[in-house]
């Protein structure tokens, strides 16, 4: 089969509507807004505490999410397999090879990334913006809300960040879902999979799917990067 | 006349340095202080101090039976007390929203938000600015609006930190106008300048920062 034939092939999945293809696509959103939902509030709320505060060691812990925003998603995969596998300590909640097992994986491997952002967009921020609010007579929940709402568009192009993470990612899917037909099977892991049988047109229909998704991240982020700038 | 508010001392150092050593000072309502002093005298230090925004060394501040020290500023205080900036901050949001922010802070009822909020907004002049993003609005623009703000507020003591500073004449006259309304019955106002015709202000008191210390 020639490139140009298995391109073909996909195409003509996609617009017919290949129950499995959409099946594989529907997994993969489900699991990383899964993860991300579960992952945005504890990550902004981190990054915002370590952004607002001083305490002995902030510095080791930016560096630290810093560091964690380039860790290998397989290493997040391995340790996690080894935490739920039947002889792990997390063994008895029967994890493995789940969507929730991917969920976690995701959301951990999501967390540095909405951190990192959130941290930098309160470090950034005005320090006339929270001196006002508490000065207009919000207390320390409040003028943090306001502070988030303010450097609203940085948060998000986290999230979008996070979500273009997650959503391409391969290691930890694999490992700890086991890239089951049908319940764990995602764009990436279905991508490899189906490579390897040599199932090209499936592959690049699914490829195709991955990069209208990359191309939807980077155009709301341009967006949300021009409404971001400093006014 | 009597004091409205009392501050027995305010003191910050910093790296050894004095920034600030205030004593024996009162407020009587309606009073309008023009704080002067050079230029890292400690203006902003002392008004952000009052308004619980800066953490000082020493303070002890009595107001309508609060009291503020340096282990811990009441937040009924910071509803009385409110400071605005020099170049005022305007929330990302429309300017109707920024003024009504103070008030949905009291949780007060919907109707009263909107009636004080009109009349901030009609007391400032700024109803001609309402579908103007707060980032587009001039410097004296923003005063007015972050005036307008703190006035729906109704706050007792209000303190401003040179309100005039890089305005032209027309918005200097504008926002000098605004602050001698505001300097009124149970009210008072310390305004921070170096504004000449704010400081020659008919009915002021002068109080003046030398070194961190105050010569009223």
């Amino acid at each position: 089969m020639t490139l140009l034939d298995a391109t073909q092939q996909a195409f003509a999945r996609l617009f017919a509507g290949d129950a499995e293809l959409w099946r594989i696509v529907w997994i993969s959103l489900k699991v990383s807004v899964s993860a991300l939902l579960l992952a945005t509030p504890f990550a902004v709320a981190l990054g915002f505490w370590v952004a607002s505060n001083r305490f002995p060691g902030r510095r080791l812990v930016i560096v630290l999410l810093q560091g964690l925003l380039s860790f290998p998603t397989v290493v997040v995969g391995l340790i996690l397999y080894l935490l739920f596998s039947r002889s792990g300590p997390l063994g008895p909640w029967h994890l493995l090879f789940t969507q929730d097992a991917m969920i976690i994986g995701q959301a951990i491997i999501a967390f540095p990334v909405l951190s990192a952002f959130t941290l930098a967009a309160i470090h950034g921020a005005d320090p006339r913006l929270r001196e006002t609010a508490v000065s207009l007579g919000a207390g320390k929940l409040r003028s943090a809300l306001t502070s988030l709402h303010e450097v609203r568009f940085a948060v998000i192009a986290g999230v979008l960040n996070g979500f273009g993470r997650v959503i391409s990612e391969v290691g930890c899917s694999m490992m700890v879902g086991g890239n089951i037909a049908g319940f764990t099977r995602n764009i990436p892991t279905a991508i490899a999979l189906e490579t390897s049988k040599g199932d090209f047109a499936q592959g690049i229909a699914l490829g195709v799917v991955l990069m209208v998704f990359a191309l939807v991240v980077t155009a709301l982020l341009a967006v949300v990067q021009t409404e971001s700038v400093p006014r | 006349m009597s004091a409205l508010v009392s501050i027995a001392e305010a003191a910050k150092s910093h790296a050894g340095k004095i920034l600030l050593d205030v004593g024996a000072l009162t407020l009587a309502a309606g009073d309008l202080i023009v704080l002067t002093g050079d230029n890292g005298s400690g203006k902003t230090t002392f008004l952000k101090m009052l308004a619980g925004l800066e953490e000082p060394d020493r303070l002890r501040l009595r107001f309508d039976g609060l009291e503020a020290t340096q282990h811990g500023y009441p937040r009924e205080l910071r509803r009385l007390i409110v400071y605005v900036h020099q170049h005022p901050y305007l929330f990302n949001t429309s300017i109707a929203e920024n003024i009504r922010y103070g008030l949905r802070l009291r949780n007060l009822p919907e109707e009263v938000c909107a009636r004080r909020t009109a009349e901030a907004i009609a007391w400032a002049g700024v109803g001609h600015l309402l579908g103007v993003e707060p980032r587009k609005l001039s410097g004296g623009e923003k005063q007015r609006v972050a005036l307008a703000r703190v006035k729906a507020l109704e706050p007792r003591v209000l303190l401003v930190d040179e309100p005039t500073a890089n305005l032209d004449a027309p918005a200097r006259a504008q926002v000098i106008d605004l602050l001698r309304k505001t300097a009124t019955g149970e009210n008072c106002v310390i305004v921070a300048c170096h504004d000449r015709e704010l400081v020659e202000l008919e009915g002021a008191r002068r109080w003046h920062l030398v070194d961190g210390k105050i010569e009223a």
